[in-house]
């Protein structure tokens, strides 16, 4: 029973798993790529359309000609409390984006890592978490509902 | 000293002597001309200097052990040109929103409070959340306590510190407030009480890469 339960878990995870990585999707909100349908006559056009990313006339040039990363780049002391920037790098669920993503050096890439988690233990960014998670801080179980603030010299990443 | 001889010599200052004798006494700004002038405005100065002011120092999202060595500062009146240890100028001080106060790292969880009530068995120890769960006065209250010298004074300089969990201050105490001590730490933002369009329009530092798919 246990194997065909199993088989069974599989067989959907891998059906889920494929309509999230189909290449062509009538839902194009939120993708980059965005795929249109016209239709010519007898014939269905279905194309796939790069848009340019809503950040294009945001973004800080990176002007560095030594190749540093935007962070270094840009020659910022960041704190855990510059919800503004550390919420750039994370994905709606509160997930850290990877580095290929990002395009950070190994070192920004750890030290925005943990002031991300130092401003998501302030609770200073509860509306970017998982759905289950408790929104309001003050709500949180024992100490975890008190303010706590962090030293970021206490982040192990560091330039030496 | 041997060229300056006896006979000759006299003190110049005994001509000045008697000159500022004359005017201590026959000047316009004599004594009763004095106290006339001072009665009316140094008087009120006087009040003033030894009047107890009362300051207000808000607690949200500042450290307790920091604070309160800016507290004992005036709760003792060490911000005076007038201090002496025998001169009893210390100010009040009214603490609100005690309840917000912020602890660095893991310390509500580090920190603990001892207690002991002489018994056998009697030793208590609670951690800084507990604590703060029972009493959100206690943990600025015992800061302040343990800053000062244990000395004669430092019991009745606590009761000019009033702390209060929230912003609910009695009507009593807020009319005679008339400063506030500036914080020590900013007071951070959350995200979620930024508007959409500000986080929207905030200059972004890194770009997605070519297909990538948002979620």
């Amino acid at each position: 029973m246990a194997a065909f339960g199993r088989l069974a878990v599989n067989i959907g995870r891998t059906l889920i798993s494929q309509e999230s990585r189909r290449c062509l999707n009538l839902s194009s909100a939120l993708r980059i790529k965005e795929i249109r349908e016209t239709r010519d006559g007898k014939n269905l056009i279905v194309e796939g359309v790069t848009i340019p990313s809503p950040r294009v006339p945001l973004l800080v040039k990176n002007t560095a000609r030594t190749g540093a990363c935007p962070v270094c780049a840009a020659g910022l002391d960041v704190k855990h409390t510059d919800v503004l920037i550390l919420s750039q790098f994370l994905r709606s669920d509160g997930c850290m984006l990877p580095r290929r993503v990002t395009g950070l050096c190994k070192t920004q890439q750890k030290r925005i890592g943990t002031m991300v988690a130092m401003a998501q233990k302030a609770g200073l960014m509860p509306n970017i978490a998982p759905a289950n998670s408790r929104r309001d801080p003050k709500r949180r179980k024992d100490w975890k509902k008190f303010n706590t603030y962090f030293d970021e010299k206490t982040i192990k990443a560091k330039f030496v | 000293m041997g060229n300056v001889s006896s006979k000759n010599f006299v003190p110049r200052s005994r001509k000045f002597v008697r000159r500022n004798q004359k005017s201590f006494f026959q000047h316009k700004h004599d004594r009763k001309y004095l106290t006339s002038i001072m009665s009316a405005v140094k008087r009120a100065q006087q009040w003033a200097t030894f009047a107890r002011t009362w300051h207000l120092f808000d607690a949200t999202w500042q450290n307790p052990f920091d604070s309160a060595q800016v507290i004992i500062k005036h709760l003792m009146g060490l911000h005076k040109p007038i201090y002496h240890p025998m001169n009893d100028c210390g100010d009040h001080v009214v603490v609100m929103n005690s309840r917000d106060i912020a602890l660095p790292g893991d310390e509500w969880r580090k920190r603990v409070y001892f207690h002991h009530t002489t018994y056998p068995g009697g030793a208590s120890w609670t951690l800084a959340w507990e604590l703060h769960n029972k009493n959100p006065t206690l943990v600025i209250k015992k800061a302040v306590y343990n800053g000062m010298d244990g000395n004669l004074q430092r019991r009745h300089t606590m009761q000019r510190l009033h702390v209060f969990p929230d912003d609910k201050i009695p009507e009593e105490i807020l009319k005679n407030i008339s400063n506030q001590i500036r914080y020590l730490r900013p007071v951070p933002t959350r995200l979620d009480h930024i508007s959409p369009e500000e986080v929207e329009n905030y200059p972004k530092i890194v770009d997605y890469p070519k297909q990538y798919i948002l979620r």
